[in-house]
């Protein structure tokens, strides 16, 4: 469990081939719903059947994932069968089912039509709202998608996933400091999210490669925080700890830093040990991961390569 | 007094078991499930803002409490005094409000406000449900089975909890352990609630439908308004507690935390 969580990073799209070998067991869960006695559905109702909505909505997503249209189009229909078409959350879904079946540019456009339609009977749709900036993005209208995206920001300022999603579209653009603003909204409403703090770092150190001087300092500073705080909220968090020795490399830091600004000075020999505990972190994580077989390795082969790289340049 | 040290004996007829312990415990779980299920079906769940300024009014304070709260473990200082101005200044000036020009006037009376009707609508369904099928059981119970001794509890008790054991029965000296109707009745009414929880699935087991299909993101449905409040004289109180928070940031001196941290693990 906290291997699947650790792996789940913000940039990250969801694990492909997990959601492949979910959405293979489709039909048999498919089945197993619609061939239940009388006593199995009593028994459902009994207890409110809450999971297997929820269920039945991520099986959608899975399906979609992995272009098994037939069984997504079967959940779909269940979904809308016990909640009505005219639920917010079903209408998106099938929003999706159409943008994912959907073969030419013109049926996008045609998508995106219809959502301004529903929005405009409807202007508190969130789901509706959101789906129609996923569009535009994947249309690269970014700049739409942004200004949708902050609307509905403006609205809604305490939704964490629509600042993800901004900070991710700022960062597109190269707009770091917008992002970095981002991020930080949603790690005010979600103060622990490892993640997003390594997230955050990554942002800030990126940031750093186009500034210079004092600015550039302050940034790397904020930057190594970040992922420091990463790495102390979740143990051996490998991204963490890839960023923390990215950030703390010699290079940097050797060259004409004098990192006081932000109120504690933090000395070069702790900037130092910090960089080769990360380094240290990273061999062990990479040996264990190493000699686990490979299904049960709890990073991605490209995660383990990204840090092999890294510890052969540095 | 009854003497001590002897146990008193009543001869009691096992058809009061039958015919009214076990009743009364039957009538209250079966209430107990009925009003579950009414109370399901009458429940309403909260209105979603209406329009995105609505929804603006009502998150902005949240926003402004997350602020306060998490400040400290994300942000510099920088960026926390630009975030408070930024609030502070919209929440004295208005500009978060549904209808900034309606700052200032008194609310509208929640009677008048359909909105605010409903709510309170919702309430006092709440309080009926409550209310009325206790009335007529205890009231049932009161008129055929009061005065009846109908169980001893087989373990002693103190002289206190006489009165929560024996209402109906006015007899000074008998021993606590018995349990008359309308006791048992009490009894039940509180004591049933881990039988409820494994009849009903767990407490709100009948909520979790309406919650699953409710919005995407369940904080745009909460209401921190309460009917008849006034958001600006909210937003005011707000901005007066982000001006007198004191900031601190946690990411000073992570470093040597985090060094020491897992350097202790390693060694």
């Amino acid at each position: 469990m906290a291997a699947s969580i650790r792996r789940t990073g913000v940039s990250q799209g969801s694990n492909l081939k997990t959601s492949f070998h979910r959405s293979q067991q489709a039909p048999v869960i498919l089945r197993q719903q619609s061939s239940g006695g009388l006593l199995a559905r009593l028994h459902l109702s009994f207890q409110g059947g809450s999971d297997d909505f929820d269920a039945l909505e991520k099986l959608f997503f899975s399906c979609i994932q992995s272009t098994d249209d037939e069984s997504a189009l079967l959940c779909l229909e269940r979904l809308t069968q016990r909640f009505g078409s005219s639920n917010e959350r079903v209408m998106a879904l099938r929003g999706l089912y159409d943008e994912a079946t959907a073969e030419n540019q013109a049926s996008l456009e045609l998508s995106l039509k219809r959502y301004d339609e529903i929005l405009s009977q409807d202007p508190v749709n969130l789901p509706i709202i959101k789906r129609r900036i996923a569009l535009l993005r994947s249309l690269s209208k970014t700049s739409d998608a942004i200004s949708s995206l902050v609307q509905l920001l403006d609205a809604t300022p305490t939704d964490v996933e629509a600042w993800c999603e901004l900070a991710e579209l700022y960062q597109s653009q190269g707009m770091y400091p917008q992002a970095t603003f981002s991020l930080e909204e949603a790690l005010l409403i979600v103060p622990h999210a490892w993640n997003v703090h390594a997230r955050l770092g990554e942002i800030l150190y990126t940031h750093t490669r186009s500034l210079e001087g004092e600015a550039m300092h302050k940034q790397l500073q904020l930057s190594i925080r970040h992922f420091c705080r990463s790495v102390e909220l979740c143990d051996d968090y490998l991204r963490g700890f890839y960023g923390l020795a990215l950030a703390t490399s010699p290079s940097l830091i050797n060259g004409t830093l004098e990192l006081k600004h932000l109120g504690s000075p933090v000395g070069k020999d702790t900037l130092g040990s910090l960089h080769a505990l990360a380094r240290r972190r990273l061999e062990q994580i990479l040996s264990t991961e190493n000699s686990k077989e490979p299904h049960a390795r709890e990073y991605d082969e490209n995660e383990l390569s990204a840090v092999k790289k890294l510890l052969s340049e540095l | 007094m009854a003497l001590q040290g002897v146990e008193q004996t009543i001869l009691r007829d096992p058809a009061l078991f039958y015919w009214i312990l076990i009743p009364i415990t039957v009538v209250m779980i079966l209430t107990g499930m009925l009003r579950h299920y009414a109370t399901v079906l009458m429940n309403t769940p909260p209105k979603p803002a209406a329009t995105l300024a609505e929804s603006r009014e009502r998150l902005t304070l949240l926003r402004a409490v997350n602020l306060r709260n998490h400040a400290s473990a994300v942000l510099s200082k920088e960026s926390f005094e630009m975030r408070k101005n930024y609030l502070v200044t919209g929440f004295q000036n208005g500009a978060f409000l549904k209808d900034p020009n309606g700052r200032g006037q008194p609310p509208a009376n929640p009677m008048t406000d359909p909105a605010a009707m409903e709510g309170m609508m919702g309430m006092m369904k709440g309080n009926m449900m409550m209310m009325i099928p206790q009335t007529l059981i205890m009231s049932w119970i009161n008129a055929f089975f009061s005065g009846f001794v109908i169980l001893k509890l087989p373990f002693p008790l103190t002289i206190r909890f006489k009165s929560m054991l024996q209402s109906g029965v006015m007899t000074r000296d008998l021993d606590v352990r018995w349990v008359s109707s309308l006791s048992w009745y009490f009894l039940n009414l509180f004591g049933l609630q881990g039988v409820f929880g494994f009849i009903l699935g767990s407490d709100n087991a009948a909520n979790h439908m309406a919650q699953q299909m409710g919005p995407m993101n369940p904080a745009a449905g909460a209401n921190p308004f309460q009917p008849g409040q006034d958001p600006h004289k909210m937003y005011l109180n707000e901005a007066e507690n982000l001006e007198v928070f004191e900031h601190f940031c946690i990411l000073d001196g992570i470093e040597e935390r985090v060094l020491r941290k897992y350097v202790a693990g390693e060694a």
